[in-house]
């Protein structure tokens, strides 16, 4: 019998991976020199610089003072990757696609805008064939932008609401029901991350408006205060706000709900006689017991019987409690009647 | 346009040579077309083939290409009087020597200075080594001399290799049906996918064939060469014909004063037929892609 030999199956399959992945990504790596005078800002960049092309050539015009001190501030901001792009030129290429005669950004702002501070006629870009959908244009300008360290934790935050908004209508769902697992997969990031941006996707009107503020910055802490129980949310937030470390807001809520597991909710007892006697229950705190009788004598229907009651010493328990049994017999017989 | 066409693979031995000279020859004899053969492999073969290469004593085991016939040194004042492909890494001129056959001209290897070109530091082997062979052929004037040009590379992923891979239209893997030799392909199509990436969609880098060379009538080459044709991968880049082992082919490499084409033997010779249907498939694969 003639011998046999076969092509070991892991080479057969990196031959596979090899020839499909070139056919998939011809050209995804090109790249060419291209003059910035081409170059046009992308209105739907999630970043939110407002320095415009113009501002470089001819100087920063803008309609208020606040704007124009916002556009020096960006200016000035730009002044040290201009100084390397002088010194090195720009080493990463940046993104675009071709529309007529100009080239729009897909990613690279800063390195653009710092070439023409830095006096460059041209820039190294990736050109691609058309303009991305939806949804790989916001995920290659999450790509291009997690690594930086500058982009403020509101900007990353209106970038994932773009990815997750696109990834969303791509799917046909609502925005609300994509999970963590999904935000995985989509950014390709740790399950950790992803729920930490599931968790600042799915936050408060109010938190939102702390992290556009600044006043929050920290997304791990958020996702602590958004996963904490209702009840704590507000002084969580405050706590972040005061500077409060994660360390110690997760120690706030291990507190809360231990106190909360430890507290007895007395059960139905299924044996004997049916339970018809209600007990109030019972605190040894005066003021909470005050704090009760006063808002059920104010009631509607029971503010009749102040009057029967009389004055009450509201540090004397006992009196407390014997003014809880008197209007509860009065309603009772008023009730019967 | 010329067509730019790299033999290569990262193993020795498979063939890229003996590919090269049948290419060289098919595209000048039987094409009509004007070729440049040029050697990138510091061993000298291709160039030994077409020019009396000489040895280098100064370097131990280097060939230089000889003085070139039209060198005056009263007039070629600051040349020494040797060209070889390996001027274009220094930023020198380059003038390609005739060759016996009228439409192939070669620009020869020079072994230590193909060798030195390539050392350099990480950060300038794109621009002084992988992008100069390109930017050499793109000059109008040698686009106007040339139909062809034949590129022999080193048995290396290195940047000579690259550089070779860079500049082509097309790309010849040769390869023996053994064990070695098909991880040999692996590694050339990898070489292949990282270009791929990275030109431009109007000049893709085709695949013109995996040739299989060397093939004996022997099991282990007839189920390897029948498993790369049936895998999705490989079956539409591994040509239909081959290349047998035979003698004639190490005889027509040794020659006295002329070299003797393979395309010179009689046209009813086994080794001319299979060599004339391997370079028709090659060449009708280059030429109808545009």
């Amino acid at each position: 019998m003639a011998k046999s030999f076969k092509i070991k199956q892991t080479l057969a399959n990196a031959l596979d991976d090899t020839v499909s992945s070139a056919k998939n990504n011809a050209g995804e790596l090109h790249v060419e020199i291209i003059p910035l005078r081409k170059i046009s800002l992308d209105p739907d960049n999630p970043r939110d610089l407002i320095l415009n092309f113009n501002d470089l050539q001819q100087g920063i015009k803008a309609d208020t003072a606040e704007l124009t001190v916002r556009k020096t501030r960006e200016k000035d901001s730009l002044a040290s990757i201009a100084k390397s792009i002088a010194a090195k030129g720009v080493i990463q290429p940046i993104t675009v696609y071709k529309n007529a005669d100009q080239y729009i950004l897909v990613t690279g702002e800063r390195r653009t805008l710092g070439s023409i501070l830095a006096n460059k006629v041209d820039i190294p870009a990736r050109i691609l064939t058309a303009k991305p959908n939806e949804l790989d244009l916001s995920l290659l300008q999450w790509i291009e932008n997690i690594e930086r360290e500058d982009l403020s934790l509101w900007e990353r935050l209106r970038n994932l609401d773009k990815i997750v908004g696109a990834y969303a209508k791509t799917n046909n769902k609502d925005v609300n029901t994509v999970t963590a697992s999904e935000i995985t997969k989509l950014l390709g990031c740790s399950p950790q991350q992803a729920s930490n941006y599931h968790a600042i996707l799915n936050t408060s009107d109010d938190i939102r408006e702390y992290i556009k503020t600044g006043d929050l910055k920290n997304i791990e802490k958020i996702a602590v205060i958004f996963k904490a129980p209702a009840s704590m949310r507000d002084a969580l937030i405050k706590a972040a706000i005061d500077g409060q470390t994660l360390a110690q807001l997760k120690k706030l809520v291990k507190e809360a709900e231990a106190s909360l597991k430890n507290r007895t909710i007395p059960k139905e007892s299924k044996a004997g006689r049916p339970t018809n006697k209600i007990n109030f229950g019972a605190t040894t705190n005066r003021k909470i017991a005050g704090l009760f009788l006063r808002a059920i004598l104010e009631h509607e229907d029971l503010k009749k019987y102040q009057e029967t009651i009389g004055k009450i010493d509201w540090d004397d328990a006992k009196a407390i409690g014997n003014s809880f049994r008197i209007l509860t017999k009065l309603v009772e017989q008023d009730i019967s009647n | 346009m010329a067509k730019v066409i790299a033999n290569a693979t990262n193993k020795g031995g498979e063939g890229k040579t003996t590919m090269s000279i049948m290419l060289a020859e098919y595209a000048a004899l039987i094409m009509n077309k004007r070729v440049l053969a040029i050697d990138l492999d510091p061993q000298a073969n291709f160039s030994k083939y077409y020019i009396n290469i000489e040895y280098d004593t100064a370097y131990k085991g280097g060939k230089i290409p000889p003085i070139h016939p039209e060198y005056d040194p009263n007039v070629d004042m600051g040349w020494d009087g040797r060209s070889s492909i390996a001027n274009i890494f220094y930023g020198e001129e380059v003038f390609p020597y005739k060759t016996n056959f009228d439409l192939i001209d070669i620009l020869p290897s020079h072994s230590h200075r193909l060798q030195e070109a390539e050392a350099v530091t990480k950060d300038e082997v794109l621009k002084k080594v992988h992008l100069r062979l390109k930017e050499f052929l793109d000059i109008p004037e040698l686009q106007d001399s040339y139909d062809v040009v034949i590129i022999d590379t080193p048995p290396s992923k290195g940047p000579l290799t690259i550089a070779g891979i860079k500049a082509c239209t097309d790309i010849v893997i040769p390869s023996q049906m053994e064990e070695d030799s098909v991880d040999g392909i692996y590694g050339m199509l990898q070489l292949w996918k990282q270009e791929t990436y990275s030109r431009p969609a109007d000049n893709p880098i085709k695949i013109a064939g995996i040739l299989a060379n060397r093939v004996r009538n022997v099991s282990l080459h007839k189920s390897l060469y029948d498993q790369l044709k049936s895998l999705e991968s490989t079956k539409d880049l591994v040509l239909n014909e081959i290349i047998k082992e035979r003698v004639i082919y190490g005889e027509l490499r040794v020659k006295e004063d002329r070299p003797k084409s393979v395309f010179d033997l009689p046209a009813s010779h086994p080794a001319r037929k299979e060599c004339e249907a391997v370079c028709s498939t090659i060449m009708k694969r280059i030429y109808e892609n545009g």
